[in-house]
């Protein structure tokens, strides 16, 4: 994985200063806290509900064990023993105070860390495939744009004041596992013919309150000149997007205002005048970068079928075995290795993507047993030991069990993805966690959930859509009516290369009621469905009414769903 | 804290001593001497300069008013003279008047972007405009809510002078420029670390 060189080195040391410098000034009273709320937003410090919630950068989800351990001991010294892993794979901290906060940073400098521009209206965070580079379906190793990216965004002085938030996905595999139409950019990689790397570009995607599918506005770009093109796109966002209305200020009603067709035609406009000159990236800098994400030291082992890797378990633990082998490890480029999901999402747990100090000291340590010392970290609020020996599946298995990591759920109706909604943030308008751990208890029989197969259920605690409801199959939206938390069901959603966005079925629920509501919408599907078909495919040909008078059979009132409010956090 | 400009309805307020970082030397204070004119009641033309404080002897203007006026006597002769510069508002598509701003670089001594607050960085792009496409070597100032933290995102986009609001800390503000030593991507001041430390 990436290393930081001296400049990078000196930069991030250099923000830990500058941030004590901002922090200091707002401690004694001479930077007003309307005036330090952006800068450190900017440096991922948000005041929550109880206290400020510090949200840490894993650019493009990838990191080490030493940064885990760095990641544990932050939770243990600064933090109440647990880390929030979360949809755009940040880890968040919820319990930091101000004052240790330049301490946490300079911690965080030490092993190539920052929360650098994980909040605030700036290019943040920047996203991509948790399989990256070993994903079987990848034809391009998108790492080495991200990082170059990530670069070129960090501090970036023009956009550091832009309308609203800018988030970036970079997908390079056959199959999309960012969610790339919902970004303000999203950027597709791919080799011509000559074997160029080029890059598609897609504008204006995001959730929020106008959920919108990004727009195509340029082809074949090649990957040198990305950072004039895209300087060009913010460009014209930073000058023309709205500043009016908090809630239009995104990158995506510009595109929808102007048409993507007249963006695109801006953006040209701008770009053919810096698309010749010194932004655009070297193949010297690409190389610096590049030599990074080479592949680690396989060894050159035969490909093992499931059958003879479950043949390596007791008798006693080979359906648990087999059933984990089928829901959380993931085929890889390289024969007889595999990529292994540690699910996050154990039935009952106090939210989808904590982990424990404990728990992290112990799968830092798994990942250099097993994994080259590397992990990442998904969409999905789990974490992924990338390269694993087939051979060795069953001893990581039961390890994992141990640290109960190991709930085959993955892709599956628990596999809940949830904001951390009203128990932390202080813009839900509900809670989110206490329901994803009713609909946890609810379905916690693992042959039922099995036999339900893929599905996907989001939950978000106010209308920013951090728990990505929209592009859930079930999507939960916690709204507030007249001071009482309800909420509001969407359907047939989903992300991926058919991403959609759901609609919602009527008016919202009771939180009490939520779990009879997913269990009559899963009652219908399960009647209704043919041969094979997953719930998305059922509910593509059947449609919403079926599922609709399912749910409400039993509601106790059907009001209509509250107007929502609120700013968008994620 | 005495202040050049006293905040008023046609006046933008301003500390009485501006920041200069021209490129390639250190930063350093100097007193203001311009008045920055908001336009806002200019049925008498522009301010009168000969009897308010004596350091204030030229006058910025909205650029929107020079678009308006450039061509009258009075105020042609006072730009000959120098003493009028123009600022740009947030708002404003500077592209749209490619030829008055190539004009007017013949004649304005420094010209201005308005930050209205602080969080809003329309006024980076405009500089950023103003130093690439449209050349301009002159003084760029920023305007209006200027404070501290925004310093130096503003001398990398093209800013080389900055009016802060007057509650500012000149001492603080003066040290900004020294934070980073390396920087990841190109601006005014210089290409970025991550390249020039490489061959092309």
């Amino acid at each position: 994985m990436y290393k930081y060189d001296h400049i990078d080195q000196t930069l991030v040391d250099q923000r830990v200063a500058q941030f004590r410098d901002q922090v200091a000034r707002r401690l004694d009273g001479t930077l007003a806290e309307e005036e330090f709320r952006p800068l450190r937003l900017q440096n991922g410090l948000y005041h929550q509900r109880h206290a400020y919630m510090l949200r840490v950068a894993i650019p493009y989800g990838l990191f080490n064990s030493k940064q885990l351990r760095t990641m544990a001991l932050i939770s243990e010294k600064y933090d109440r023993g647990y880390g929030h892993f979360t949809t755009r794979q940040n880890i968040q901290y919820n319990w930091v105070t101000l004052e240790d906060t330049p301490d946490i940073l300079a911690e965080l400098a030490t092993v190539e860390m920052h929360a650098i521009q994980t909040s605030g209206n700036c290019i943040r965070n920047i996203t991509s495939d948790a399989f990256a580079g070993v994903a079987g379906d990848e034809y391009v190793d998108p790492r080495p744009i991200c990082e170059l990216l990530r670069q070129w965004s960090t501090l970036h002085p023009e956009f550091a004041h832009l309308p609203r938030k800018f988030k970036f996905a970079i997908n390079g595999a056959k199959e999309d596992r960012t969610i790339l139409l919902c970004h303000d950019v999203g950027i597709e990689l791919k080799k011509n013919a000559q074997g160029e790397l080029l890059a598609d570009i897609y504008a204006g995607g995001g959730m929020g309150r106008t959920p919108i599918l990004g727009s195509l506005i340029k082809t074949g770009l090649p990957w040198q000149l990305l950072p004039s093109y895209l300087t060009a796109l913010l460009r014209v966002y930073n000058r023309f997007g709205r500043r009016d209305n908090l809630y239009k200020a995104r990158i995506k009603i510009l595109v929808k205002a102007l048409s993507p067709e007249e963006f695109a035609r801006q953006v040209e406009g701008e770009w053919l005048h810096i698309k010749e000159g010194d932004d655009n990236f070297t193949q010297a800098e690409w190389d610096r970068v590049a030599k990074h994400f080479t592949k680690p030291a396989y060894k050159d082992l035969p490909a093992l079928t499931t059958d003879q890797v479950i043949a390596g378990a007791s008798q006693a633990d080979q359906a648990a075995f087999a059933r984990w082998l089928g829901r959380n490890v993931k085929p890889h480029q390289v024969p007889g290795y595999a990529s292994v999901i540690l699910s996050l999402k154990p039935h009952g747990s106090v939210a989808p993507g904590d982990a424990t100090t404990a728990q992290m000291y112990a799968i830092a340590d798994l990942s250099d047993q097993y994994s080259f010392g590397e992990l990442r970290a998904t969409h999905e609020q789990n974490l992924v030991l990338a390269d694993v020996e087939q051979a060795k599946l069953y001893e990581l298995w039961q390890e994992a069990k141990k640290q109960k990591v190991a709930l085959p759920n993955v892709g599956l109706l628990t596999d809940i993805i949830a904001c951390p909604g009203g128990d932390f943030c202080s813009l839900a308008n509900a809670k989110s966690l206490p329901i994803a751990k009713a609909i946890q208890e609810r379905f916690d029989d693992l042959d039922y959930l099995f036999d339900l197969g893929d599905i996907s259920l989001n939950i978000s605690g106010c209308i920013n859509s951090c728990g990505h409801h929209h592009v859930g199959n079930i999507g939960v939206l916690g709204v507030d009516k007249d001071g009482e938390e309800w909420y509001q069901i969407t359907l047939g959603g989903e992300q991926g290369n058919d991403a959609a966005i759901g609609k919602v079925i009527g008016p919202s629920f009771y939180a009490d009621e939520i779990p009879d509501v997913i269990t009559n919408i899963i009652n219908t599907y399960v009647q209704d469905r043919k041969d094979d078909e997953s719930f998305i495919q059922a509910y593509r040909r059947l449609g919403v009414t079926p599922f609709k008078e399912a749910a409400y059979k039993n509601a106790k009132k059907k009001e209509k769903a509250a107007q929502v409010s609120g700013e968008d956090a994620s | 804290m005495s202040q050049t400009n006293t905040p008023s309805s046609n006046t933008i307020a301003a500390h009485d001593q501006v920041l200069h970082f021209p490129k390639g030397s250190k930063p350093s204070l100097a007193p203001n001497v311009w008045l920055i004119w908001s336009g806002s009641q200019d049925e008498g033309g522009l301010p009168d300069l000969e009897h308010g404080p004596a350091n204030i002897t030229k006058v910025l203007v909205p650029f929107s008013w020079w678009v308006q006026h450039h061509n009258e006597s009075d105020i042609a002769a006072k730009a000959k003279e120098g003493k009028i510069g123009v600022w740009f508002a947030a708002d404003e598509d500077i592209l749209k008047h490619e030829q008055l701003i190539e004009v007017g670089k013949t004649v304005w001594p420094v010209v201005a972007a308005h930050f209205p607050i602080f969080r809003d960085g329309r006024s980076f792009s405009t500089a950023a405009l103003l130093r690439d496409r449209f050349q301009w070597q002159g003084e760029i100032r920023a305007i209006g809510d200027v404070l501290i933290d925004q310093l130096l995102q503003g001398a990398r986009v093209g800013f080389d002078s900055f009016a802060l609001r007057p509650d500012q800390n000149t001492d603080v503000a003066l040290k900004q420029f020294d934070l980073f030593s390396v920087t990841t991507q190109n601006s005014w001041r210089g290409l970025r670390t991550t390249r020039a430390s490489l061959s092309a």
